[in-house]
């Protein structure tokens, strides 16, 4: 029982992270309605930021900060010089996931030739430090990434929910061409929206970052977890990406503990879950139902 | 109709070229292999390798223009194994210090500059033969030096044997790199990790006869030739010390090892074998649990200086193997051959963080191995090279510790590090824990499964 | 399905017309293809015939996909797996089971069909986003379940296609089975398996732009375009669906086994999810609903990989993704429609500008309705 529960500590520690990138995820589809394959690479980009502050001599709680105005800065940017050209996403999803691609590609070896190939390492933001509960030893650094999750997924539910931007991004998300006709300046609440998604991607780095060192390789295959995370919870679900990201974690880390030919294969019990959730929810567990209109 | 007409028009050309192809391409090569066949006396029948048997088409000197060498090398420049281009940087660096000191002095009373050709393969197996094949046919390079990674050099070790081209100092440990009498053109630049795991558990049996280990092992060649060679040693010598917990870990997984470490702490075993490479390495080192305190060995492909500032701290007392000189370690800083290290090294540009790093200077001996197999050759020729290697007579070059000595014979031996030494981590360094342990002729014997 | 074999809907009018223009400017580029595959490998080196045999898998697997999402606007992520498993099934009945080559290659694509239409199946109820993301898992589950089932597909280490054989020095080594090029052909090895390359990925061509003339063809369109007026319309949604996913996978398949063929060995790093990107690119590059499209955009990217790569200087190499990740964005926004879409784009006006006087030419082929609808659905 107590091994279960260290495995259930330790998925939780992940799913945590997973729910980071996935809520950056949901943030920009939510905004934008457009499925980004680049959010890990902008999240992996903005934690180089973050290590360069920290060698600058800044504490990590400050160079966190840093990174989230960088990866706000760095969303709005490119959203102005890359995507808003291509006009409306839901008019070409096809287009602008060929464009993530290309950022996708882009962002890595650009950071690479920024930063080079060695790994970096960055101290866990809550110390090394642990307290036990029934014998297991369980670290600060796990709890505060939960904490943190909490904190984040508050501040963006109050932000979509409770201000005039959040109102206007769910406008645009659902109807672009109407909330123009009412007045909303969609282009600037786009860009918005690409900055709240890619500011929060400096958070997760700093977390994934302590167990697997800061290098350009940091998020390409954990975004395939935070994708896992969304199609679990729900494309558009706030609260979808947190419970997704968890129960990712969690089965990605337990179940190959007690079935041994999984010990290889950690993701396959994840996507088995993730089909047979999406054959009974096509719009996952807390997505929202879409009605086909003619 | 129209349809119709067109078809007719393209089945005529196709047949019209059909007949033209049968006349053949006017191929270059065919004309030089002719040549080849005169060559063949400048290798003695005694030779490990007789081109004239060996080869169907043998070119014993392309990439030698003038007194230019021209050799090639694949790496992974960008992507998640781009570290390793480290390694090519050391190889690159040990070449154009030698260059910059008038070349390297061959056999043949030349002396070469040696150019070296990268090519990318993303670490991608799949990618490597064109990589090669490019180096080879296109850019005609003498000998592929220190080449990266298992698979990857497995994905051409057919194309090189037939091409007849040396692969020398391959930059891993497999012990299929030890079937030379089946693949003759290549020679592995590492001790073989089946003889690192012999080494390391003879050392640990020494200390606990009863050790129950437990093993973290890289879900591929690498990984897999430990757990073999670890389950034959017990099998051969009857040891008293068992494996009671084994899990692999996949670096593609995209998941750190702290579930398997939690995992394998369970088991409370007396020694934590951790075979896996890269950054998950020295990261694992932090996932043991404070109520396990197993004595730690980490493969030797970890033990460098860079790897293990990835530890957190938790290094220390972790146990591990060299083959090389250390010059991270104060007692090895002294000695000339690292000396000289540092003053070319830093002559090319290179950092002290690189020159400690352990990185570099893996590549800065894959390259003094085919340096010294130039000078030690009797003809730039590439049989010659690779007969060389295969019958070296205690050679100690590059940053090979004083006390070591490369003995080959042919297939019989054809590894060319066959001895290691174990070394502690204390605050900090490697400190010798033992003395060289020679197997000389022997790696061969230790590979299981 | 009923009319695969049949022949196209395009209008036999001609006749009374010496010279058809339009039909002529549609024809060269063909032409010009089918000369160019037939000279270059009588005039390259070895190490190039090889190098341009590669790209031809990809075009057939980058057509499939086209046929999935440029036709029938099903967005898949996970090509790259079911190329994957038409290239281990091929190579795992060649290997263990002998078979001959070509029947192999076959079985992969069977294989890959059944495959393409049990995923095809959640397809029906999963759209958009969701259903990429479908994709998505089974491309990065493909290559964790090869490295799981190590004793088919060799894990890690790879999958070689070989049989042991006694070298000169009389030792038994594997060597790789290839495809060789028959005496009576006078060619050489590289040659013959160029032509073989292309004779089948021109029938997978050719059977590509007969069903999409086809009714089931217009079907994909119309379901594309709007799904429920299609099935208002009588479609059956649900079929031609499945059956596309099933003949797309089918196509990803063959450019896999082909794939084996070409490598004669096979590691389960070429079929993760960048590879299913890589048939995205090629796809969207050549040009999205169109037959020719994706040959031309797996020619773009070998080109891109093979011939530029190589010739950037040391320094700026690890920037190659870059490079392309950039001119992949440059490329969606100034061509949209790939380079079949400029291609046509122009062609429409230079067209219109010289047939103006002579009325409105009705003959309209059925590749520019294309244009225009997939212009339309992504405008």
């Amino acid at each position: 029982m107590a091994d279960f529960f260290r495995y259930l500590v330790i998925g939780l520690g992940n799913g945590a992270i997973y729910a980071m990138i996935g809520l950056g995820l949901v943030v920009i589809y939510r905004a934008t309605g457009l499925l980004n394959f680049s959010q890990g690479e902008i999240a992996m980009f903005t934690t180089f930021i973050v290590w360069s502050f920290t060698q600058a001599g800044i504490p990590l709680w400050a160079s966190m900060l840093l990174g989230v105005v960088a990866g706000f800065l760095i969303g709005v940017v490119l959203q102005r010089v890359i995507i808003q050209p291509f006009g409306d996403p839901h008019q070409k999803p096809l287009t602008l996931v060929i464009v993530t691609i290309g950022m996708f590609l882009g962002i890595n070896a650009f950071a690479q030739l920024i930063w080079g190939t060695d790994t970096k390492a960055l101290d866990p933001l809550f110390g090394n430090g642990q307290f036990e509960i029934f014998g297991v030893g369980i670290a600060w650094q796990k709890v505060g990434a939960l904490a943190v999750l909490a904190v984040e997924v508050v501040v963006f539910w109050l932000i979509f929910q409770r201000t005039k931007i959040g109102l206007a991004m769910r406008s645009v998300a659902s109807n672009s061409e109407s909330s123009a006709l009412v007045g909303i300046p969609v282009s600037r609440v786009l860009m918005i929206g690409w900055g709240l998604a890619a500011s929060i991607g400096a958070v997760a780095g700093t977390f994934t970052a302590v167990d697997r060192g800061v290098d350009s390789n940091l998020m390409i295959l954990t975004l395939i977890y935070a994708l896992a995370a969304i199609t679990l919870g729900g494309f558009d679900s706030l609260v979808g990406a947190v419970v997704g990201g968890l129960i990712v974690g969690i089965v990605t880390e337990v179940v190959p503990r007690y079935v041994d030919f999984l010990a290889k294969v950690p993701l396959a019990p994840a996507f088995a879950l993730i089909l047979i959730v999406l054959l009974v929810r096509p719009e996952g567990l807390f997505g929202t139902k879409r009605v086909a209109r003619v | 109709m129209n349809r119709s007409r067109t078809w007719r028009a393209v089945a005529v050309i196709l047949a019209l070229s059909l007949a033209a192809a049968g006349c053949g391409r006017d191929d270059d090569d065919s004309g030089d292999s002719d040549d080849s066949s005169t060559d063949d006396t400048s290798a003695s029948s005694a030779s490990f390798i007789d081109p004239a048997e060996d080869c169907e088409d043998y070119q014993p000197t392309q990439g030698i223009s003038g007194d230019t060498i021209t050799v090639g090398t694949v790496r992974p420049a960008q992507g998640p194994y781009a570290i390793y281009d480290t390694v090519t940087k050391g190889v690159e660096k040990f070449f154009d210090a030698a260059n910059a000191k008038g070349g390297v002095k061959a056999g043949d009373g030349k002396s070469y500059q040696i150019k070296l050709l990268k090519e990318d393969d993303g670490y991608d197996p799949g990618r490597t033969p064109d990589a090669v094949k490019k180096l080879v046919e296109q850019d005609q390079v003498f000998a592929m030096v220190g080449q990266i990674g298992t698979e990857n050099n497995l994905s051409v070790r057919t194309y090189i044997n037939d091409k007849c081209v040396p692969s020398v100092a391959l930059a891993t440990g497999s012990p299929e790199w030890g079937k030379a009498a089946e693949y003759p053109w290549f020679i592995g630049g590492l001790p073989s990790y089946a003889a690192e795991a012999r080494v390391a558990l003879e050392f640990l049996e020494k200390d606990n006869p009863d050790a129950t280990i437990a093993l973290l092992y890289q879900n591929d060649d690498f990984g897999k030739s430990y757990q073999a060679a670890i389950e034959k040693y017990i099998e051969d010598t009857g040891s008293q010390m068992s494996v009671v917990a084994q899990q692999p870990y996949d670096p593609n997984s995209g998941q750190t090892t702290e579930g398997v470490t939690t995992q394998l702490a369970q088991s409370g075993a007396d020694v934590f074998f951790v075979g896996i490479g890269g950054t998950p390495c020295p990261r694992t080192l932090t996932f043991i649990p404070a109520d396990w305190q197993p004595t730690v060995y980490v493969s030797i492909t970890c033990s460098g200086k860079i790897a293990l500032s990835l530890a957190g701290g938790k290094d220390e007392g972790i146990y591990s193997t060299q083959a090389q000189l250390d010059a991270a370690s104060p007692a090895d800083q002294a000695n000339p051959k690292v000396q000289q290290f540092i003053q070319d090294g830093q002559a090319q540009g290179l950092t002290m963080t690189d020159i400690e790093g352990g990185i570099v200077s893996a590549g800065w001996g894959f390259a003094s191995i085919f340096a010294r197999a130039l000078e030690l050759s009797p003809t730039v020729e590439r049989a010659d090279i690779m007969n060389t290697l295969y019958s070296m007579q205690d050679e100690n070059f590059g940053l090979m510790r004083d006390e070591m000595s490369v003995n080959t014979n042919d297939a019989e031996d054809p590894w060319l590090f066959e001895q290691l030494r174990m070394v502690h981590r204390e605050g900090g360094q490697w400190v010798q824990a033992s003395e060289l342990v020679e197997f000389d002729g022997e790696s061969n014997e230790f590979v299981g499964g | 399905m009923t009319d695969i074999a049949t022949p196209t809907v395009e209008p036999m009018t001609s006749g009374s017309r010496g010279f058809d223009s339009q039909r002529a400017l549609r024809v060269a580029p063909v032409v010009v293809i089918l000369v160019l595959c037939i000279v270059l490998p009588l005039m390259l080196s070895e190490f190039w015939v090889d190098r341009i045999t590669g790209w031809i898998p990809l075009a057939i697997a980058a057509l499939g996909l086209n046929l999935l999402t440029g036709y029938n606007g099903q967005i898949s992520v996970g090509h790259g797996a079911l190329y994957g498993l038409g290239a281990y099934t091929s190579a795992i009945l060649v290997g263990d089971q002998g078979w001959p080559l070509f029947l192999a290659v076959l079985g992969g694509a069977l294989v890959s069909f059944a495959a393409g239409v049990i995923i095809g199946l959640p397809a029906l109820r999963i759209r958009g986003l969701y259903l990429a993301l479908v994709t998505l898992s089974v491309a990065v589950l493909f290559p964790e379940l090869v490295r799981q089932a190590e004793g088919l597909t060799g894990g890690t280490g790879g999958y070689y296609i070989t049989e042991p054989q006694v070298n000169s020095r009389g030792v038994v080594v594997d060597r790789p089975i290839r495809l060789e090029a028959p005496e009576w052909t006078g060619l050489a090895n590289d040659q013959w398996r160029f032509y073989v390359f292309v004779v089948i990925a021109f029938a997978c061509f050719v059977l590509a732009r007969n069903l999409v003339h086809s009714r089931t063809g217009r079907a994909m369109i119309a379901i594309r375009d709007n799904e429920v007026a299609a099935e208002v319309n009588g479609v059956n949604v649900a079929r031609i669906k499945v059956l596309t996913f099933g003949v797309g996978s089918a196509l990803a398949g063959v450019g896999g086994g082909l794939y084996a063929l070409w490598r004669t060995q096979l590691f389960p790093q070429s079929f993760t999810l960048l590879a299913s990107f890589y048939f995205l690119v090629a796809m969207v590059v050549g040009g999205p609903a169109s037959i020719i499209g994706p040959a031309i955009g797996a020619v773009f990217y070998g080109f891109f990989a093979d011939v530029i790569t190589p010739e950037l200087p040391e320094r700026v190499k690890p920037a190659t993704p870059l490079i392309l990740g950039v001119l992949l964005i440059v490329l969606m926004r100034v061509a949209p429609g790939g380079v079949v879409g400029l291609a046509r784009t122009t062609m429409a006006r230079f067209a219109v500008a010289r047939a103006a006087p002579r009325g409105a030419d009705s003959e309209s082929a059925a590749g520019e309705d294309e244009t225009a609808s997939i212009s339309r659905s992504e405008e």
